[in-house]
């Protein structure tokens, strides 16, 4: 059981390091939907559901969707210029 | 192990620190801020865990039997949501420099070059 | 001030905090090993005090119902401002068609996608709803269930397409659930005030333990955080997604 927490702790690790060294916006988006389960995961290994439905639902689904309608609205705008 | 998820909180917040010191664009750097905001949520919630206790959720469980902290919980879960609603008013905020500058690049936006290309 | 110079700094600071950092990871109490008094404390008397099962609602919408409060108007305030700019900026010439970019190729949407998001996209609604309604009884409530709609409504914008999503959520009822949720919850704690007690203090029946209406007062607020997170993530992704829309004279009118 401490293994397992341990390792989800490191992967948690990684994955933060992961979202800050991509440097595209494009490939950070999915960088930080891989955040948002790893962090999901965590959450739930440390007995804490209700955290862990709320970063689900808004790590993966809601932030990578605003990131990606931002970079596609500035492309439009870029494009208009 | 025991001092495993303080400094996991600590590399996290300071690599974020390090990639919004570093951006070179504005969308990366409000990623990075998200990076710094889920360590407080590992630190929050590695403080209320106890070995061996379950969810405090006693709807299998009766009541009374040992369970990790509810207080952190409850802060860690309304600071996620309110936290996304924050990257989006600053993704909108980035939207409109770069309406305003044509420019997404914290470095070459600074306030002497903007008032001389106005 | 050179990037290099300003990763340096950092850097800088970062060498002299390391031994202060480890010096409090070493003095904080060790992973697992009882902290607090105050989270054994609820677990301790909340089931008998509240009748209610989900400990972290309990203390969410009744023992720290303020911090809630303050939470829910951070989360009002937000997503006002994110309109606020997004609306402003925009211009009136706007179509009611996806914007297109130059040069790329519009790929239609496949028919799988169509399906499995016209499948999926009313289960997501109804187990947010459900998430919601059942937060003093089972790992759910207001926040997590408004999300979990809010994402919903995402798969029914990738079945239906931009045109069909946009006629389905109107932007003047989305204004209406996200105030109306707010106003609910600050209005919740007036209610017992009249009765001469303290505010937000629960003066509602209380219920049976592990039933969906336990609670009291609870419930009101949960129902009006749930309506506060989806009005106020809805509203979000439609200002965002507007923000790609074609001009009239690129569609042609």
């Amino acid at each position: 059981m401490s293994i397992l927490l341990a390792m989800v702790l490191l992967l948690a690790a990684l994955a933060g390091a992961g979202v800050v060294l991509t440097r595209d916006p494009r490939s950070q988006v999915f960088a930080l939907a891989a955040n948002g389960t790893v962090l999901t995961l965590l959450f739930f290994a440390l007995q804490a559901p209700d955290v862990a439905l709320s970063e689900l639902a808004v790590g993966t689904a809601a932030t990578p969707l605003l990131f990606l309608v931002t970079l596609a609205a500035v492309r439009i705008n870029r494009q208009r210029r | 192990m025991s001092v495993l998820p303080w400094l996991v909180a600590a590399w996290l917040f300071g690599i974020g620190l390090y990639g919004i010191a570093s951006s070179r664009s504005f969308i990366h750097l409000i990623g990075c801020l998200s990076v710094c905001q889920s360590s407080t949520y590992v630190l929050l919630l590695g403080i209320g865990y106890r070995w061996g206790a379950v969810a405090p959720v006693f709807y299998d469980h009766p009541p009374g039997t040992p369970a990790v902290d509810p207080v952190v919980q409850a802060l860690v879960l309304t600071d996620i949501v309110v936290g996304a609603t924050v990257t989006a008013l600053l993704l909108a905020m980035a939207l409109q420099v770069d309406r305003k500058y044509g420019e997404l690049d914290p470095q070459k936006l600074r306030p002497l070059v903007a008032k001389a290309r106005r | 001030m050179t990037p290099r110079l300003r990763i340096g700094l950092l850097g800088l600071a970062g060498l002299c905090l390391l031994p202060a950092i480890w010096k409090v990871a070493a003095a904080l109490p060790p992973f697992g090993e009882p902290t607090a008094q105050y989270g054994p404390a609820v677990n301790r008397l909340g089931p008998e005090l509240r009748h209610v099962s989900n400990m972290v609602s309990a203390v969410n919408f009744d023992f720290r119902g303020f911090d809630t409060l303050g939470e829910e108007f951070m989360l009002v305030c937000a997503v006002t401002g994110a309109a606020m700019l997004l609306r402003g900026a925009r211009g009136e010439d706007l179509s009611a068609r996806a914007g297109r970019v130059e040069g790329r190729a519009v790929i239609g949407r496949a028919e799988s996608t169509i399906l499995i998001s016209r499948l999926f996209g009313p289960a997501t609604l109804l187990f947010g709803l459900y998430m919601a309604l059942h937060a003093t009884v089972t790992p759910g409530g207001g926040f997590q269930g408004g999300v979990v709609i809010a994402s919903g409504l995402l798969l029914t914008y990738l079945g239906e397409g931009y045109r069909g999503w946009r006629q389905l959520i109107g932007s003047r009822v989305l204004d209406a659930i996200e105030g109306g949720g707010a106003l609910l919850f600050a209005l919740a704690g007036f209610a017992p005030m009249a009765f001469g007690r303290a505010y937000m203090q629960n003066i509602l029946p209380l219920g049976t333990f592990k039933d969906v209406f336990s609670g009291g007062l609870m419930l009101v607020e949960n129902a009006g955080v749930a309506l506060a997170v989806t009005g106020g993530f809805a509203m979000l992704f439609l200002e965002f997604m507007e923000e790609t829309r074609a001009l009239e004279s690129e569609s042609g009118g």
